[in-house]
């Protein structure tokens, strides 16, 4: 079984938020939330470096571990998933989160928080696949499609990777090893490193 | 023989002692271009990849990047802080909680077993003494709709994934969470009000009083055997449990605030502080909850009627009592009508 990872090359990504869009744009995210973002370190000045960062699809996901109401789970592909039929929108997985993927809508009374929305890995929730619920609620299902994410797929520099994570490792080894990059496999360690599935 | 050990002693210590300095010249002579280096200009080579890293790690404080999204902490690539607060909600505080909950009933459900319920020594007169007024009654049963109502909500909250998931399923118990953060939301608010109004109407006869405060706390009140220390209006019990109930609920109360109105997009390590601090000040104010009604209802008799009628018996007043019912006797106040 393939174990699905997403790899940002630092040293590759130029900041264009093609990502973003894409992502937006597919899954249809409403205003004020995103589910991938890029974030610039030292902007400006020299080390100047970008990151595309969406949910990292832990091994040991904190959000799952503090969950409530026990919405996570993870799927054969090692995507972490969640219900939003069972999500009640208290906001303590975006407390967890390392990464800061948990997003929520404030659309209940006196603006408290709806239910959380977080990048899918582009697998859509658990419903069946392709329903018009679960695109309603989670966005396009790529993977059921045969597809990978399509931040990934649009990233012009290909920076940001996503696939099996022996794959992914895999072409950028080769570019480490091969064609001179420097080393740059952002969050693998906070992300991969616990838990059983590697 | 003799003569020979005189004579070789110096040379062997001459030889020892050169050693050493050789050796310590060949380690450090060659340092020291390199610290007066350090000294003079101070050394600093720092690896930009890995100074990067370390920002990105949030190493060395806290790193806020450029980014084009507007939510909260969006700047933040990644934040160590969550890790700390899983492992305090999920390997400190939600076990050590149930655990001190537990403690705390077993001990009353012991207490009632060996000791029983306090009862009225001589019986009840018959004649009552007013011991609280309408106003007073109207702000505790206020306060108290409103804490038994978030206690009860926060908890099941807290422990409601291991213990109630199993008997109502995931979406059962879904829909009762959401239920539950609603109310606990919605009500909090007014638990700030509700312990600014409890402040007022029952301070004045909680300061504490050095004298018969210590002897009442030395003799435990006399709930574990002995006599029945004096006591004024509150026990020195009664006044730890005023104080308890008004600074952890103010505790309690503002830390929530914090946490209800995430509107105001305040970050995830404030949020996360105000649940850390909103934690534990429950438990404390809970466990003392626990003491209040347990005394008030099944553990004494004659106690309740303070917060129903407003009257008491007046033997219970001379028991539990007594400084208060001298002071209302010399007033005159005993035997009253109730008021409407």
């Amino acid at each position: 079984m393939a174990r699905m990872k997403f790899l940002c090359d630092a040293g590759r990504c130029i900041e264009c938020n093609g990502c973003v869009t894409a992502c937006k744009n597919e899954h249809e995210v409403p205003w004020g939330m995103n589910r991938r973002r890029v974030v610039t370190i030292n902007d400006g000045s020299p080390g100047e470096r970008s990151i595309s960062v969406a949910c990292m699809h832990c091994s040991d996901a904190p959000c799952a571990a503090v969950c409530p109401v026990d919405c996570f789970y993870t799927t054969d592909d090692g995507v972490v998933l969640h219900d939003k039929d069972v999500c009640i929108g208290c906001g303590y997985c975006f407390y967890a989160c390392p990464f800061g993927a948990p997003q929520f809508p404030g659309d209940g009374a006196f603006g408290s928080r709806g239910k959380m929305d977080k990048c899918t890995f582009c697998a859509g929730g658990p419903e069946t696949d392709h329903s018009s619920a679960e695109t309603e609620k989670y966005g396009r299902n790529r993977l059921a499609e045969g597809k990978l994410p399509i931040c990934a797929e649009m990233c012009a520099t290909k920076a940001l990777l996503a696939g099996d994570g022996d794959k992914v490792s895999d072409v950028y080894r080769e570019r480490v090893t091969y064609r001179g990059a420097s080393a740059g496999a952002w969050g693998w360690g906070i992300a991969y490193s616990k838990g059983k599935q590697e | 023989m003799h003569t020979l050990n005189q004579v070789n002693q110096p040379r062997r210590k001459l030889t020892l002692r050169s050693m050493i300095i050789l050796v310590l010249i060949v380690i450090v002579a060659p340092l020291i271009p390199y610290s007066v280096a350090a000294v003079k200009e101070g050394l600093s080579n720092p690896n930009p990849g890995a100074q990067l890293w370390r920002d990105v790690r949030q190493r060395d404080g806290t790193v806020v990047g450029q980014t084009q999204a507007r939510g909260v902490d969006s700047g933040i690539l990644i934040s160590k802080e969550g890790e700390q607060w899983r492992q305090f909600r999920m390997q400190q505080f939600t076990p050590y909680s149930a655990m001190i909950f537990a403690a705390v009933i077993g001990a009353f459900v012991l207490y009632f077993l060996v000791r029983g319920r306090i009862r009225i020594e001589g019986q009840r007169s018959g004649e009552t003494i007013q011991r609280t007024t309408l106003v007073a009654r109207y702000i505790h049963w206020f306060a108290a709709v409103i804490f038994v109502l978030l206690a009860l909500t926060g908890l099941i909250l807290l422990y409601g994934r291991w213990v109630l998931i199993p008997v109502l399923g995931p979406e059962g118990f879904s829909a009762t969470a959401i239920a539950c953060k609603n109310i606990h939301n919605y009500i909090g608010p007014l638990f700030l009000v509700s312990v600014v109004l409890l402040f007022f109407v029952f301070v004045r006869d909680s300061l504490f009083n050095f004298k018969v405060d210590t002897k009442w706390f030395l003799k435990a009140g006399g709930y574990l055997g002995g006599s029945h220390p004096s006591s004024e209006k509150f026990n020195a019990g009664q006044k730890a449990w005023f104080w308890v109930a008004i600074l952890g609920g103010l505790v309690l109360a503002l830390s929530g605030l914090v946490l209800d109105f995430a509107n105001y997009g305040q970050g995830r390590i404030l949020m996360q502080d105000a649940h850390i601090i909103h934690s534990i000040s429950s438990v404390l104010v809970i466990a003392f909850f626990f003491v209040h009604v347990y005394l008030a209802s099944i553990g004494m008799e004659g106690a309740l009627e303070a917060m129903t009628s407003g009257d008491v018996d007046t033997n219970w007043a001379k028991q539990h009592h007594d400084l208060w019912y001298d002071e209302m006797k010399g007033q005159g106040g005993g035997k009253q009508d109730t008021e409407a």
